[in-house]
């Protein structure tokens, strides 16, 4: 029987979160000391939120909905792969280049996550084993394609034979940090990607309307009691595939952002483990019961993405530079299974 | 009459299987049953009497003594000081309604953790003389207390042997000194041969080798009823309903057995709805009512209907209605043959006119289909045969149909299925008829993406809350947070608000204190006269419904049995709802 | 009741389709399923006995594997070679592993019904966690014995660590060739022996409690089953037999990819299990035999298969990977015992009373 304390319920802080917040004080504080400059790191730290925001956005239509962490993000992933590579294919480049992307990616989106939600309809209790892989076996499927897809730009295929895609697709004449760019301002010395982050805080707006329309209501009464939306008339499994195919939309645009800001399209099996720190940044945010704002998304990204960011330096110079890695994945995986553990097993009637 | 402690035991040489045996009999003269005994069998039937339990003084002594339990869930108590002795060798009958605490008190004599995990209990609890704190089932079963569960306790995908003797398996002796207990080998040929020993005792013929998932429903309870007959340490025999999945013959041969092990010297607590049985059965009845004891008889002063009278009570009478004979009215609701198929409430083909206008009552005993009949049409559980709602033929069993038509749905349970507990009572108010009739919403082209109109909203709760009279510091207050009555009445407003014309409520007062129970019977008596919403009222508070309806239909095992007036006599309604009709012999009872 | 399960029949056939387009010999790849077999083996059979008790798939059979290199890489360490070497590997991978398993059992009791998440999160945490003790730790707060396997910075161990000193050890015992094709029969008879143990152990007092509490925990309870005690105990001959399996593996293999070796057991092994005609709540030591012998054939013929049809050894490859995974997001997909409304209904015959 999963409980949540009657003060972290009231708004309080979960354990996960002063947990983080410590952890984020005190490498600040080891930073500062070890004279790291702060500056690129806070400008780094924008940047990075609006990158890996989206994705993070992009769960919360599933969590929502009662349907549990989408560790089958990879399967919107693959989706914004495909629609970046359209893109790309099409020689588009610049801000429409990106925003191509975004579009040809919807449509492949709906589909696969239309496929996606039948299966998860099915299994009813086991959704996250379930989702997690479906999304390796998408993956595993994908590169299928990838080593025999019929793209025809080279820039994109394997410079020796030109038969298959190459592992990593550089934008640099495409869309690369074409968003980052857009309207980058510098503020005393730290980088601010305005258009960047208003367009990341567009589509957190966006999403935020969309849960208080009368739809997203039944999508948050699914979540929140099945029993009770299913007795009021609401059409549990329509709105759990509309949460679904919503949610592989949003993480198809997530790995446009993601991709962009890197400056580099990743095929092969770089999707394979996205969904697991996408989903520690959502519960470092404090998400937990199919109540998740806007706010806990932001706030548990930055979070999150400042302990990567303070990790590398940090770890160069306290112990090996391999071990900042390492750390990230502990405390990925240390978040999610509390989580799992906190929220208990199959509810007992 | 025979009472069960001054029986013959005859011992019959070549004795016939016990159903044949008793099939010669009749109800009546149950008392004067020989004691089979298989012959192959007889020589270790007196062998297993030697190691036998018995009460720490010799001669009759108290088993299981229960001092001052009480229990409560949250705010409800549901047990008030309970105290109870039964003795060694005695059969000890439990009775009462629903709702009245027996289920609490054999969870607690059990051990279930569902006890633990809503605050425990206060009391003691002896048994044969030592002081017992029950915490979990396998301390129960160590300490020797059994039970015969109404779902039963098997595993299917194991063979009735391996049932029978789950946690007293005989192992090979030399595997269990090198390896200890847990990594002994089994020893199946043995295991068999016990149980088939056992099922022979008690007179039935399963080859232990079947997998209890190829068994009958009787079968089964008596494969669970040998598990505890097989335990030589047996001293505390709880039974739950044991007789709800078997007919008659096999009734009589489960008593038999009760009355065999109440000789070995077991004491026994008999749960049951069945008053005929319980009387012939039991040396004392006692009958809990609302959390206490109200009364306890002996053999000498058996009376069903001084015990039925017990059972139900008499309430102070407030809110009541004068009742309306609707018969001329248009059928709203018609159910034929319908059938639903909710695990441990099923409905069998239920046929019922509902008229429009009318306050119906359906009552009966828990598991006998009262409360599938609100899920059931609302689609939450598959069903079968035809409802009509206002003539018109539902062919979907939908909530999202049945609401379009009409009908409004309360459910038992309210904080599981009524409410989102995290949502503000202006949220929930207005919730069913945001979902489904489009209400307080503002304008948009696309009909799934209009946002909330709350000033609307909020003016409509605002006059929800004064004319119900919901206790809140505001309609933005969490429902989670308000009393169970107010959460009722909040349910009632999210009815109102899809402006029904014929409104299902199952259990309408349950978990309600008395004051604001009359408020909520007042505000159902009101919506019916004002607006002459059909009622259709499941419950199983028979007073309230005599109080309220025009007619009371009810179920018995998932069909319904009878439909009385209102002003009928408390304790035929009592006989009805156990399946008792009178019949045209020898009277049933003596 | 035996409801037929499509998956076997569908490898069976992906096998000899792919036999065919690979062009090898039988022999050859008899030969090389054998040494999987006697790799892997036990490995896969110690998934059977969670899934018995109701567990699913235990993913964190990682953390067995990880045990057993933590054994050898401190034995490695002291330079201790030979069989007292591997037994001292063995020794101190499954203390390890009895202590590990009690902490997964006892986290799984937290979280019943879904059991399969969480190890397979568990599984990537103690891998992490495994990593960074050897990678940062080994040179810096552990003292080296041994310079060899240290990396020239002074800080972590080689990412691969030759195991020379008990290389085939004991897989070389009593081996019989038979028609080209070898077969090392004592290693063989070791797997036997390990299904042997487990089908005994499914025969004990200990055995009907597991079956009992993997068909219905609370039915089990109140038939006086201590559940959650038991559901440790699974847990725990679950991880000592993985950390068995990959102390076999390494043997066998004779060197040590120290942070990669135990990546892939989980997916593999339960891939092969399932592969074998088991599911997530039923699974046999056939099914165990049967799938390593089947998973491990496609495994083989496929790189192969690849090539000489579409010119791409590649693309083998990621079918293998695709079939691995795929094959368990299927047996998760279908078979879904309880329905998700009655979370303890009886069975649909119950209560039909006469």
């Amino acid at each position: 029987m999963g409980k949540i304390s009657a003060r972290a319920r009231a708004g309080g802080f979960h354990p996960p979160q002063i947990i983080i917040l410590s952890f984020v004080a005190v490498m600040m504080a080891v930073a500062v000391f070890l004279k790291i400059d702060v500056k690129t790191i806070l400008g780094d730290s924008l940047v990075r939120l609006a990158m890996n925001g989206v994705l993070v956005l992009s769960l919360v239509p599933m969590f929502n909905a009662g349907i549990g962490l989408n560790f089958g993000l990879p399967v919107g992933i693959v989706a914004g792969l495909l629609g970046m590579c359209l893109a790309v294919n099409f020689r588009i480049t610049g801000l429409s280049g990106f925003l191509s992307a975004m579009l040809f990616s919807v449509p492949i989106g709906v589909l696969s996550g239309g496929l996606y939600s039948r299966i998860l309809n099915r299994v009813g209790g086991r959704e996250e084993i379930a989702a997690t892989f479906v999304g390796f076996s998408f993956v595993c499927l994908m590169n299928l394609f990838w080593a025999t897809a019929p793209f025809g730009n080279p820039v994109m295929l394997w410079p020796i034979g030109g038969h298959g895609m190459r592992p990593t697709i550089g934008l640099q004449n495409y869309f690369g940090k074409a968003l980052n760019d857009l309207w980058s301002v510098s503020v005393s010395g730290i980088r601010v990607p305005v258009g960047l982050l208003l367009s990341f805080c567009l589509l957190g707006l966006l999403l935020h309307l969309f849960l208080r329309t009368r739809i997203g209501r039944a999508l948050q009464a699914v979540g929140e009691n099945e029993t009770f939306a299913a007795l009021s008339g609401i059409d549990v499994r329509g709105v759990r595939t509309l949460a679904v195919i919503l949610s592989t939309v949003l993480g198809a645009w997530g790995i446009c952002f993601y991709a962009q800001s890197y400056g580099f399209i990743e095929l092969y099996d770089a999707p394979l483990m996205m969904a697991f720190p996408a989903a520690s940044a959502l519960l470092i945010g404090g998400a937990s019961g199919g109540r998740t704002t806007i706010a806990q998304v932001v706030l548990g990204t930055y979070l999150f993405q400042t302990t990567y960011i303070l990790s590398a330096p940090i770890a160069n110079e306290l112990l090996i530079p391999e071990a900042a890695e390492i750390l990230r994945m502990i405390v990925t995986n240390c978040v999610i299974l509390y989580a799992l553990l906190h929220r208990g097993g199959v509810r007992e009637a | 009459m025979p009472t069960g402690k001054d029986r013959l035991v005859v011992s019959v040489g070549r004795a016939k299987p016990l159903p044949t045996l008793l099939a010669k009999y009749s109800a009546t003269s149950l008392g004067v049953q020989p004691l089979p005994v298989m012959p192959a069998f007889a020589g270790m039937t007196i062998g297993f009497r030697i190691p036998f339990p018995t009460a720490r003084n010799q001669g009759v002594s108290t088993m299981l003594r229960i001092g001052n339990l009480t229990k409560a869930f949250g705010a409800e108590e549901a047990l008030k000081s309970v105290s109870m002795e039964i003795e060694a060798g005695e059969i000890h009958g439990l009775v009462g309604v629903n709702g009245s605490g027996k289920s609490t008190l054999l969870n607690i004599l059990f051990g279930n953790p569902a006890i633990g995990r809503t605050g425990g209990y206060s009391g003691a609890i002896y048994l044969d003389g030592e002081r017992a704190n029950i915490s979990r089932p396998s301390h129960a079963v160590r300490l020797g207390i059994g039970m015969i569960h109404q779902e039963f306790a098997l595993i299917p995908g194991l063979t009735v042997s391996e049932n029978i003797k789950m946690g007293r398996e005989k192992v090979c002796r030399f595997s269990e000194r090198v390896l200890g207990r847990s990594f002994s080998r089994l020893d199946h040929r043995r295991n068999r041969e016990d149980a088939r020993l056992t099922l022979g005792r008690m007179g039935i013929d399963i080859d232990p080798g079947t997998y209890v998932s190829d068994l009958s429903i009787s079968m089964k309870q008596f494969v669970e009823i040998a598990r505890e007959v097989d335990n030589p340490e047996l001293k505390v025999l709880l039974l739950d309903e044991p007789t709800a999945a078997l007919n008659r013959e096999d009734s009589f041969a489960l008593m038999e057995i009760l009355k065999d092990l109440a000789r070995r010297g077991a004491a026994i607590l008999y749960v049951s709805h069945r008053l005929e049985e319980v009387v012939s059965l039991c040396e004392r009845i006692s009958v809990l009512r609302d959390g206490e004891i109200s009364a306890v008889f002996s053999r000498a002063e058996f009376d069903a209907d001084a015990i039925a009278e017990n059972m139900i009570g008499r309430k102070f009478l407030r809110v009541s209605r004068a009742s309306r004979d609707c018969s001329g009215e248009p059928v709203a609701v018609s159910m034929r043959d319908f059938s639903v198929d909710m695990p441990g409430e099923r409905l069998r083909g239920v046929n019922l006119d509902v008229r429009s206008g009318e306050i119906l009552g359906v009552t009966g005993l828990s598991g006998h289909g009262k409360l599938a009949l609100g899920v059931g049409i609302m689609g939450l559980f598959p069903s079968r045969g035809n409802v009509s709602i206002k003539g018109r033929l539902l062919e979907k069993r939908c909530a999202s149909q049945v609401i379009s038509n009409g009908v409004a749905f309360l459910p038992e349970d309210r904080r599981t299925m009524g409410l989102l507990l995290d949502h503000s009572v202006m949220d929930n108010i207005v919730f069913s008829a945001v979902q489904n009739k489009g209400r307080f919403l503002r304008r948009f082209p696309l009909s799934s993406l209009r946002f909330l109109d709350r000033k609307k909203a909020r003016l409509y709760a605002e006059e929800c809350v004064g004319k119900l009279g919901i206790k809140c510091r505001s309609v933005f207050q969490k429902v989670k947070e308000l009393s169970g009555g107010n959460q009722q009445k909040v349910c009632i407003a999210r009815s109102l608000a899809l402006e029904p014309e014929i409104l299902f409520i199952s259990e309408p007062t349950r978990g309600i204190d008395i004051g604001a129970k009359e408020i909520i019977l007042d505000i159902l008596v009101k919506i019916n006269a004002r607006q002459g919403t059909t009622i259709i009222m499941a419950s199983s508070e028979l007073e309230e419904m005599r109080r309220l309806c025009d007619r009371i239909a009810v179920l018995y095992r998932g069909a319904v049995f009878d439909v009385l007036p209102p002003g009928c006599d408390d304790k035929l309604l009592a006989r009805r709802c156990c399946g008792e009709k009178e019949r045209a012999g020898p009277a049933a009872e003596r | 009741m035996r409801r037929f399960n499509p998956v076997s029949v569908v490898f069976v056939v992906l096998c000899v389709v792919g036999w065919r387009c690979s062009g090898l010999s039988a022999t050859f790849i008899l030969n090389e399923v054998t040494i999987r077999f006697i790799r892997d083996g036990i490995m896969v059979l110690a998934l059977l006995i969670p899934i018995a008790a109701g567990m699913g798939i235990n993913f964190a059979v990682t953390l067995g594997a990880t045990a057993a290199q933590v054994g050898v890489l401190v034995v490695v360490d002291r330079q201790i070679g030979g069989p007292a070497g591997l037994l001292l590997a063995l020794c101190i991978g499954v203390c390890l592993s009895i202590v590990v398993g009690c902490a997964v059992g006892y986290a799984l009791n937290r979280v019943k019904g879904k059991e399969m998440i969480a190890t397979i999160v568990m599984g990537f945490l103690g891998t992490s966690l495994y990593q960074l003790v050897f990678m940062a730790g080994y040179g810096a707060l552990i003292p080296s014995h041994n310079r060899e396997i240290l990396l020239s910075r002074g800080i972590g161990v080689r990412n691969m660590v030759d195991l020379h000193a008990f290389r085939n050890t004991i897989d070389q015992y009593w081996t019989v060739t038979a028609g080209g094709v070898q077969f090392p029969v004592f290693m063989i008879l070791a797997v036997f022996c390990t299904a042997f143990v487990i089908v005994y152990v499914m025969n004990t007092p200990l055995g009907q409690r597991f079956k009992a509490v993997g068909e219905n925990r609370e039915k089990a309870e109140l038939l006086g089953i201590d559940v959650d005690r038991t559901r440790i105990r699974a847990i725990v001959l679950s991880t000592v037999l993985a950390c068995l399996g990959q102390i076999v593996f390494l043997q066998n293999i004779g060197m040590l990819n120290v942070y990669t070796a135990h990546l892939k057991t989980d997916i593999f092994s339960s891939a092969a299990l399932l592969a074998g005609g088991a599911t997530i709540e039923k699974a046999g030591v056939r099914h165990a035999f049967l799938g390593i012998l089947l998973f491990h054939a496609l495994f083989i013929v496929s790189p192969q298969a690849g090539q000489n049809v579409f010119g791409n050894a590649a693309l083998g490859e990621y079918f293998r990977s695709f079939v691995a995974y795929g094959t368990i997001a299927f047996a998760l997909i279908l078979n879904v015992r309880h329905a998700r409304r009655a979370p303890n209904a009886a069975a649909p015959g119950d209560a039909d009373a006469v």
